[in-house]
């Protein structure tokens, strides 16, 4: 189950070598087998995902195909509305979340022929960057038990590198597309704001909120996005521009293209291993024909004061309810940083608002006119102990999140596309990532990119293996 | 353990001081839609 694609399997179920419904079978097996120890789902939809494979083998039998992702077995995070299954968005309330239509990305993938196999784990709210959720279960890591699966959407990185599923929608307010994935060896995708309706998901930050997909390869992504992407009158926010054939993008040659690698702040504080994986993914691009250069970012100090300014204010004003009425129910790291929003004035979210115009002007104009995309680093560490991240006092925990994420982060705030795939693995087997970063709406040179790289090398095929010590939750 | 209340107190005086800085020099003419602008006319500008 690892070792599947989109690609293959959708190649395997047009050629008669496997059902919708044996796809659908093995893998909730293995999610009954094995999840009990990594914590992936919230809930299986066992009973709705074998009907929904059952009446798309009806279709391909009498020769109708919907496409790539024909019979394909998906799953998405728990923040995502689906019609007759509940939305805990990770908190202890069974059905937190409600909407009168079902989260467009969602939709958009059911027609296209996928499963749903149920609803993935994640950081309460969405808020933490490590997978741990006390109300239902820290998300292991199924590269190495013990360790953090990332967040928020901790559940959809590991229930790809686990073969729970072949792909999995997340959302990402700060990095909790990317950081899980990072963590857990797999493809994750953040596109540009407004490329991906949000519309009926949980919001977290508006401004800041972006869907997008984790997968195997990023060929898969830029399969699941080219379905997901494009208008949707639903979302105020989604962009009336059209959606590139991403698919078809990916073997053009990048030869000739200008990658820059960041000279300052993205390096500082991360480990030698990590930093070394990202620069020799960078040499790796450079032969193939692509200029790798030193670049000078902005200084990202202000942007991320102006995301956790603006990520705070309206994360406070959606989630007011329950932190007045519950708080007790919330885990403390995530009710500290909701009560910080509600003392933020007006005038400073208005004020950071405005900046935030102008620095995204500003690094698209000064970055974007020398370069075409950025290589960096995802996490600065490989995925740490989950013991010791929850350890502490609650301003260490808040403190010890913002480190992690603040790769990330200043991405969401200039609504940039930027990709997370493996790039090595760490000398115990933990995951080592890289991300690239895109202009805005150019999604398919990154993809490019990536495809070009992960083809160079083979990080994508290290399936989870156990370690000399037999740690990995898989065998 | 740090006292909760000074905790987000401190935090939201360092964020509306870090804002009011960075702030300090913002054109009248700035507004929230700017991003907006930013990201989606970085392809009209490249078409031109």
């Amino acid at each position: 189950m690892t070792d599947w694609t989109i690609a293959t399997l959708a190649r395997a179920i047009a050629t008669r070598k496997i059902s919708p419904v044996e796809a659908t079978q093995e893998h909730l097996t293995r999610i009954e087998r094995l999840d009990g120890r990594i914590r992936a789902f919230i809930t299986v939809d066992a009973e709705g995902a074998l009907a929904a494979a059952r009446a798309l083998e009806t279709e391909l039998m009498a020769g109708r195909s919907r496409g790539p992702l024909h019979g394909v077995p998906l799953a998405h995070k728990d923040l995502c509305h689906m019609a007759g299954l509940p939305t805990s968005c990770g908190t202890r309330t069974r059905e937190y979340f409600t909407s009168p239509l079902e989260c467009t990305a969602v939709a958009r993938l059911r027609e296209a022929g996928a499963v749903t196999l149920g609803k993935l784990n994640m950081a309460e709210l969405a808020m933490g960057p490590f997978g741990d959720n006390a109300h239902h279960g820290d998300v292991q890591n199924p590269r190495r038990e013990g360790h953090c699966a990332g967040g928020s959407s901790s559940g959809s990185a590991a229930a790809v590198a686990a073969g729970f599923a072949i792909a999995a929608l997340g959302s990402d307010t700060g990095g909790s597309i990317r950081l899980p994935a990072a963590c857990c060896g797999v493809v994750g995708l953040k596109p540009t704001y407004g490329r991906v309706s949000r519309a009926g998901a949980m919001p977290l930050s508006w401004s800041l909120d972006h869907l997008g997909p984790l997968t195997r390869t990023v060929g898969d992504a830029a399969t699941i996005l080219g379905i997901v992407a494009g208008y949707d009158r639903r979302d105020a926010t989604s962009s009336r521009r059209s959606v590139p054939y991403y698919e078809g993008m990916l073997e053009t040659a990048i030869a000739g293209l200008h990658v820059g690698v960041p000279e300052n702040y993205y390096f500082d504080g991360v480990t030698e291993e990590m930093a070394a994986a990202v620069r020799a993914a960078a040499h790796a691009v450079e032969g193939l024909g692509v200029l790798v250069t030193p670049v000078r970012l902005p200084d990202p100090q202000p942007l991320v004061d102006v995301c956790n300014v603006i990520s705070r204010s309206e994360s406070a004003a959606v989630h007011a309810r329950i932190v007045r009425d519950r708080p007790h129910e919330l885990q403390p790291a995530v009710r500290a940083r909701l009560e910080t929003g509600f003392h933020i004035s007006a005038h400073d979210y208005l004020q950071a608002l405005r900046l935030r115009g102008r620095l995204t002007r500003e690094f698209v104009r000064e970055v974007f006119d020398e370069v075409d995309a950025l290589v960096l680093p995802v996490i600065p560490e490989p995925a740490p102990v989950l013991e010791a991240v929850k350890a502490g006092t609650t301003d260490e925990i808040v403190a010890r999140m913002g480190r992690f994420s603040r790769l990330t982060r200043p991405f969401n705030g200039l609504g940039l596309p930027a990709l997370a795939l493996p790039c090595g693995l760490a000398a115990d087997g933990r995951p080592l990532a890289l991300q690239i970063v895109g202009r805005p709406f150019d999604e398919a040179t990154v993809l490019r990119l990536g495809h070009a790289y992960e083809q160079a090398t083979a990080w994508h095929l290290s399936p989870p293996r156990p370690s000399d010590r037999g740690e990995s939750v898989l065998d | 353990m740090g006292n909760p209340e000074r905790l987000v107190g401190a935090e939201v005086a360092n964020l509306a001081a870090a804002i009011e800085r960075a702030a300090a020099d913002l054109a009248l003419a700035e507004e929230p839609a700017g991003f907006t602008v930013a990201l989606e006319g970085e392809e009209d500008e490249r078409r031109d």
